[in-house]
């Protein structure tokens, strides 16, 4: 029981000790109110193609042109980036480099 | 039996006949009608899925991630009307697709985007500001009792593969180039404020975080800590950042 105590200050001390820590990190720096103070939350604003016209479940505006193919594609090997992701399958390790649409900052 | 689940059934079972007793205005065949309707029905879902899981359509390929998405519509229509939340069950649909056994990743970069999607229409939750936190550890016995909720968006992935570097990588984040995708990573997804973040843990801080979103006390989440590689003040550094915390609920009554 007493050993049980022991471990519950140890652990008790160990808590206090790294949430002062993590504290002080935060502290310092812009405090957290004064960077909520330059943002707003924007209602209505929703991810990319969440809330357009796609959204609406069961409107037609998406697709009325588009004849979907039937499920036989998957036949063949997928053909997307992941020629281009690191395998330790391939010979060359990967295939050519980035194609993405890079906004490195 | 009802008209509307005849409806329902023949709309997306093209085997089907069309349902009975339909007309149009100007003669034309009902079938050939019906038909567009039953495309629209299949393309907006098969859209929807593009919409939700864009890193793993670019992963496979549009006509590939299409055909796939297609066979999932047919498997599992919609049981909800919240078009946002279709094909939550779509990252386990490709796990065990064998076409996309290629790609053993993409079943994990499809579950972290959907775990996005979660994380962004989570409900909004005032989480507790640092000194509110520094009250709550002015009793520290009370500490291991303690009890810590996190902000409704809080989520975690556990990846055998590199899930986030995948995902980042095609957000222009970090260079495809330098991704091993064999790498286990656990994703800590969170929307505290506007923007959903994705942000890599170590494996023992998932451990950690799990424990506590699974109502784990302080004490014991740290107990069963692996102490080895296991960096508290880190984690909770994190924790305290983020704005993660929504309130630390101490449980007087088991203290001794």
């Amino acid at each position: 029981m007493s050993s049980f105590t022991m471990t519950q200050k140890t652990t008790a001390a160990a808590l206090a000790l790294a949430f002062g820590a993590a504290l002080s990190v935060t502290a310092a720096p812009v405090s957290a109110a004064d960077k909520m103070a330059d943002m707003e939350k924007c209602f209505g604003v929703a991810l990319k193609g969440k809330n357009d016209c796609k959204a609406g479940a069961g409107t037609t505006c998406a697709g009325t042109s588009k004849i979907d193919h039937q499920g036989n594609a998957w036949s063949m090997v997928p053909a997307g980036t992941c020629t281009k992701t690191a395998s330790k399958t391939s010979p060359t390790g990967f295939g050519q480099l980035v194609e993405f649409k890079k906004k490195k900052a | 039996m009802s008209t509307q689940h005849e409806f329902f059934d023949a709309l997306l079972d093209p085997a089907r006949p069309i349902p009975a007793g339909l007309t149009t205005w100007n003669g034309s065949d009902p079938a050939v009608r019906f038909a567009v309707y039953r495309n629209n029905v299949i393309v907006s879902l098969i859209d929807a899925l593009a919409d939700s899981y864009p890193v793993a359509q670019e992963l496979v390929g549009e006509e590939f991630f299409r055909a796939m998405a297609r066979l999932y519509v047919d498997a599992e229509p919609p049981r909800s009307r919240v078009l946002a939340f279709y094909g939550t069950s779509f990252p386990d649909f490709i796990e065990h697709f064998p076409p996309a056994a290629s790609v053993p990743y993409l079943s994990d970069v499809a579950r972290l985007e959907m775990l996005r999607v979660r994380a962004y229409h989570a409900a909004e939750c005032a989480t507790l500001p640092a000194d509110a936190i520094a009250q709550s550890l002015a009793d520290v016995d009370q500490l291991p009792t303690s009890v810590i909720r996190f902000h409704p968006s809080v989520r975690l992935l556990r990846s055998q593969y590199a899930a986030a570097s995948l995902w980042a990588a095609h957000q222009g984040i970090e260079d495809i180039a330098t991704v091993d995708p064999e790498v286990a990573e656990n994703v800590l997804v969170m929307r505290p404020h506007v923007d959903v973040e994705v942000i890599r843990v170590s494996a023992s801080t998932a451990d950690f975080i799990a424990r506590l979103l699974d109502g784990a006390t302080l004490g014991t989440a740290v107990e069963q800590a692996n102490l080895a590689d296991f960096d508290l003040r880190n984690t909770l550094s994190l924790l305290v950042q983020k704005q993660l915390i929504s309130s630390i609920t101490t449980s007087r009554g088991k203290q001794p």
